[in-house]
């Protein structure tokens, strides 16, 4: 009975990462990747994302520092960021990327600036409700639903 | 962290330069074969994870030129899945350059950006489709069966 209550616990979290905005279908996706060979499969990749995009969190952070900006540069690295972004389905995230590339667009180094520090904020967040929703999956175990077997 | 085999045996193959398969670089022409082009870790796992899973053997690499390599060894793939950006040589620059060689594989470029003008470049270039990443199995799937069928 108590196991059935965290696996809804677990459900529940799982949701509202959707309700609240901060993931896309994309993050089903990855789930449905995941088989009895690699059951931690988006917990790995979703580390990784992490991983790697620190570094382009760190080139965008010192990029912005620099005067003039580089509108061009700083659209190069928040391309590729996007990219991996939308790859985990991290949808908050995504979209402040998109609007970060049109106040490149725009040259606008201000709404650039916002805008970073807005994601930033959410990159973070997501980042530890994730660690908290796998933590917590871990220990109730396999959910059905995550994992389709082959 | 250790990362499961999923993810290691891509990154094995990267640092060896060779298809998964072990084969030395030739893939086999038993089954649909795919090459992956694209620098970013995220999305060459997830690419090949969607691709193994519809049961296509795949090869990774991180930039253009060492795609070119590739295919100058003779390796064949049915299906070329390309990054717009790529390091030192471009998605676009390094399609031209497939073409010019003579390769007919279906090349379908992936970029995080949905610029009309960066699409029709891509296009230009030679690539038979273009989406916006992230790739899915769906997209995919709908690729896989026009080859099957053709």
């Amino acid at each position: 009975m108590e196991r059935t209550q965290q696996h809804r616990q677990v459900a529940h979290m799982r949701q509202s990462l959707f309700d609240q905005g901060l993931l896309d279908e994309q993050f089903v996706q990855l789930e449905e990747l995941q088989d009895d060979a690699n059951p931690n499969f988006v917990e790995e990749v979703v580390t990784l994302f992490y991983r790697d995009s620190a570094r382009l969190v760190l080139n965008i952070d010192q990029a912005l520092d620099k005067s003039p900006l580089d509108f061009s540069k700083l659209d190069s690295y928040m391309h590729q960021f996007k990219g991996s972004a939308s790859s985990i389905g991290a949808k908050k995230v995504k979209s402040e990327c998109t609007l970060f590339r049109e106040y490149c667009k725009a040259g606008n180094g201000e709404g650039c600036m916002k805008t970073f520090q807005q994601l930033k904020k959410d990159y973070a967040v997501l980042r530890k409700k994730l660690e908290t929703y796998f933590q917590m999956a871990r220990q109730v175990g396999p959910v059905e639903t995550a994992c389709r077997r082959k | 962290m250790e990362l499961p085999s999923k993810i290691n045996n891509n990154e094995k193959s990267l640092q060896q330069g060779i298809s998964p398969s072990g084969n030395g670089g030739l893939i086999s022409n038993s089954k649909l074969t795919a090459l992956v082009v694209d620098s970013d870790r995220i999305c060459q796992i997830l690419e090949k994870a969607i691709l193994e899973s519809q049961g296509v053997e795949t090869q990774v690499v991180g930039s253009g030129r060492d795609a070119l390599d590739l295919l100058a060894s003779g390796a064949t793939f049915n299906l070329i899945i390309i990054a717009m950006v790529l390091p030192i040589m471009n998605g676009v620059e390094t399609t031209r350059q497939i073409r010019a060689m003579g390769i007919r594989s279906k090349m379908l470029g992936v970029t995080a950006c949905s610029y009309e003008r960066e699409k029709q470049a891509f296009l230009d270039a030679g690539v038979d489709e273009f989406i916006e990443k992230p790739l899915t199995p769906q997209k995919l799937a709908s690729i896989m069966r026009e080859m099957r069928n053709a």
